[in-house]
């Protein structure tokens, strides 16, 4: 008996089946396409506040999370609780916040709020800071600037 | 044959190199670069977090075109399964790092360490989708049934790269859409903010590729003592026959 080993090569390879392989790849780009249609249509973050009680899936009856700017010189805190006004679009709302919102978090500047709609107030339990894709170097005439360019 | 290390000249260079402009880029996004006018100093996270990013992005490119190639040349030889394998081990390694970074990041910024919005969400399903394939690496002994099961993974899930990456523009998203690989072209970094991070960049890619040399040459020497151990063993079961026969 020869146990001589190996020479994996010489054994028979199985002829390669092309057809089941361009199959899966194309059920799989159609997967992904009916994910990112899917995705498109009820999974956006948030509802822009001009959109709250206007778009599908913003009814201002249901918990939602509200994208915009905070309004300059509307922003309170008292007693641990924080006030302030979202626009987007020239629509406002009114959002009460109760503690200290965290991150970067400060007027003129785009915001998530989550929360109710109780009585025309957006009543938050979360706030998030949405930062915009812009990096400048801390600079106090520029701070002043984009400040003024981000609240006119 | 013994082999006592996986280290050439060239790889000697490149993990020099890699060293070198690492050290530049730590000093530089700690000690040179500003702070940014509203993040503050956790603008310096990004100087980790961007790269580490864009280099799990191009370990997946390239386990994909080496199993491309893999699968194109019917395996006659196992080298680009081998670099497939090693690209996504040190992509997942990297992957991990900007999930890492990215969260400590969004806590200082955001004010939350994790929202499941379209970026973070795709990015933590094309995680764990590498680290499936890395799984399905593991299952089979054989490199060739390795080899064949692994290509077809990775075909695949490339293609979540691009699902990635323009999720913050095909849905709203928390994360912010890209200051640098964006559609309209701008660059929304300042000059030594954007230096810094390409160096970033340079320096993992070295790192990347020192990696990856490194742990294919692992692969091999793991495949061929496992050749040789059988070897050893279809010997030593060949000493005892002969034994039996003659006792």
């Amino acid at each position: 008996m020869d146990l001589t080993p190996r020479e994996v090569s010489e054994a028979p390879r199985p002829r390669r089946r092309i057809l089941p392989a361009v199959v899966a790849v194309l059920a799989a780009v159609g997967g992904l396409a009916v994910v990112a249609v899917f995705l498109t249509s009820s999974v956006d973050y948030y509802c822009n506040v001009d959109e709250v009680g206007v778009r599908d899936g913003c009814a201002d009856d249901q918990r939602l999370r509200v994208q915009g700017n905070v309004d300059e010189g509307s922003l309170q805190s008292r007693a641990g609780q924080t006030s302030f006004v979202l626009s987007f679009n020239g629509v406002s709302l009114p959002v009460d916040y109760e503690g200290e919102p965290g991150g970067v978090f400060q007027e003129c500047i785009p915001v998530v709020a989550h929360g109710r709609v109780v009585d025309g107030i957006l009543v938050a339990t979360r706030i998030e800071v949405k930062h915009s894709n812009e990096y400048k170097a801390e600079n106090a005439d520029r701070l002043d600037q984009a400040e003024k360019t981000a609240c006119s | 044959m013994t082999v006592s290390s996986t280290g050439t000249p060239t790889t000697r260079v490149i993990g020099g190199l890699a060293l070198l402009i690492t050290g530049w880029v730590v000093v530089s996004a700690f000690f040179i670069t500003p702070a940014d006018s509203v993040q503050g100093d956790s603008v310096r996270i990004m100087y980790a977090h961007v790269p580490t990013a864009w280099i799990a992005y191009l370990a997946f490119v390239t386990t994909a075109i080496a199993s491309g190639f893999s699968v194109a040349r019917r395996h006659r030889t196992l080298g680009f399964d081998r670099v497939a394998g090693a690209s996504a081990e040190v992509g997942v390694l990297f992957m991990a790092m900007t999930l890492i970074t990215g969260s400590l990041w969004g806590r200082l910024t955001w004010g939350t360490f994790w929202q499941w919005d379209p970026r973070l969400t795709t990015t933590l399903f094309l995680f764990v989708t590498y680290v499936g394939y890395l799984a399905v690496r593991r299952i089979d002994t054989d490199p060739r049934q390795r080899a064949s099961r692994s290509s077809v993974i990775a075909l695949l899930a490339v293609l979540e790269i691009p699902l990635v990456h323009f999720s913050v523009v095909l849905w709203r998203s928390l994360h912010q859409e890209a200051s640098v690989l964006n559609t309209d072209g701008d660059v929304r970094l300042d000059g030594l903010m954007l230096f810094t991070l390409f160096s970033g960049v340079v320096a993992f890619t070295l790192i990347f590729v020192w990696l990856v040399i490194h742990r294919q040459r692992l692969t091999t020497l793991s495949d061929l003592e496992r050749v040789v151990g059988l070897d050893a063993a279809i010997t030593a079961r060949r000493a005892e026959n002969s034994a039996g026969v003659t006792a």
